[in-house]
């Protein structure tokens, strides 16, 4: 069974695009039939995070306005060949899509893949809406902020409002010095905020920054501590019980030390 | 506290993350229940009132009123000092 997942946020550059890059090539690593769906219309991203911006030839809206077939748009990963990425219209506004044709291509899409992720524009809008009509499942990434907590807070009634159940939540850029100084929201607090289950934690990583300049997903950097735990996002989607990776800016013997003693768990 | 503790940034000021967290949680209440700050300290005073009526003497003031954040349900929990009977 095909499981549709929209990643949204309510506050626009937490890092909804990152996050669908990244879990759908760690789920397609694992070996997942997955397809990423940019449903940004207008503001087309996903596919330059992915380094696949070459290769378009059709988008979303020319499968919804008959111009060519889902498979004709359908672009196939460089490295890995269950992943595949339907890319937003750059030049058409949101309006271009309807909701009822929105669940009518995911459920084309169902028949294909295992799992759809739906990266959903910023805001409470149109797009927004659209993005989540066809899901079975919500994401809400946030970060550690009063502003994008706030949203995220927006966002979990309007996704209980559109009976698609409670949404999971990824704190993404989470940065452990400052929290552990005071001066940063912790995971727990915002957590107790928004009261909804954690689903991963992000460090602040610029390994993102990097693999976002040459379009490769950070999942493919052993180094990378954001890399591992997208990956552990993904194993925790395929229902397996991973523990929270320790959170500290070096790899090494502090990481070590916090593992034992299991404190600061992301 | 005193001079270490200034040293260290943990002056008179409340971190940061513990001033956040305490503007969300207002903020977050207003959101969702259309509940300004205004209105709070309002149901303080009615609050107050009421209680006066059945207690020695309740200061609106001293009414403490968090908003508790749950999976299926919010609570509204209020901190009420008393003023001790056998000292009046
Ligand atoms: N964990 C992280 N560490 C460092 N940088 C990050 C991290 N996550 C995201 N970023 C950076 O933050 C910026 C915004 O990320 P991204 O584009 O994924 O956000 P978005 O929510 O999709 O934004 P929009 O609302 O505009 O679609 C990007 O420059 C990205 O590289
Ligand atoms: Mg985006």
């Amino acid at each position: 069974m095909a499981r549709v997942i929209t990643i949204t946020s309510g506050k626009g550059g937490v890092g909804k695009t990152t996050t669908t890059a990244n879990l759908g090539t760690a789920l397609a690593m694992r070996g997942a039939r997955v397809a990423v769906m940019d449903a940004d219309i207008g503001l087309r991203n996903l596919d330059v995070v992915m380094g696949l911006e070459n290769r378009i030839v059709y988008d979303l809206v020319d499968v919804v306005e008959g111009r060519a077939r889902l498979r004709q748009a359908l672009i196939k990963d460089k490295r890995l060949p269950e992943l595949c990425l339907l890319p937003a219209a750059q030049t058409r506004d949101k309006d271009a899509v309807s909701p009822e044709q929105m669940v009518y291509l995911t459920n084309q899409l169902r028949t294909e893949f295992d799992f759809i992720l739906i990266d959903s524009p910023a805001g409470i809008e149109g797009g927004f809406r659209n993005a989540i009509v066809g899901a079975d499942e919500v994401i809400i990434v946030t970060t550690p902020e009063v502003s994008a907590v706030r949203d995220a807070d927006r966002i979990v009634g309007l996704v209980e409002a559109a009976e698609k159940g409670t949404p999971s939540l990824i704190v993404n850029r989470i940065k452990p010095r400052l929290v552990n100084r005071g001066e940063m929201l912790s995971v727990e607090d915002v957590i107790e905020l928004l009261a909804i289950n954690l689903l991963g934690i992000v460090p602040d990583d610029e390994a993102i920054v990097t693999s976002t300049n040459r379009g490769e997903a950070a999942v493919y950097d052993q180094h990378s501590l954001a890399g591992r735990a997208f990956l552990n996002i993904a194993r925790r989607l395929n229902g397996e019980e991973v523990p929270f990776l320790p959170l500290q800016d070096q790899p090494g013997v502090l990481e070590r030390f916090f593992g034992i003693f299991g404190r600061r768990r992301t | 506290m005193g001079f270490l503790g200034n040293l260290f940034g943990g002056g008179r000021r409340d971190r940061s993350a513990s001033v956040a967290k305490q503007r969300l949680m207002m903020v977050l209440v207003d959101d969702r229940y259309k509940l300004t700050p205004d209105m709070l300290e309002q149901m303080k005073i009615e609050m107050a009132e009421v209680l006066s009526r059945y207690l020695p003497h309740v200061d609106s003031d001293q009414i403490e009123v968090t908003l508790l954040r749950g999976e299926a349900n919010d609570h509204l929990k209020a901190e009420i000092p008393l003023k001790r009977g056998r000292d009046e």
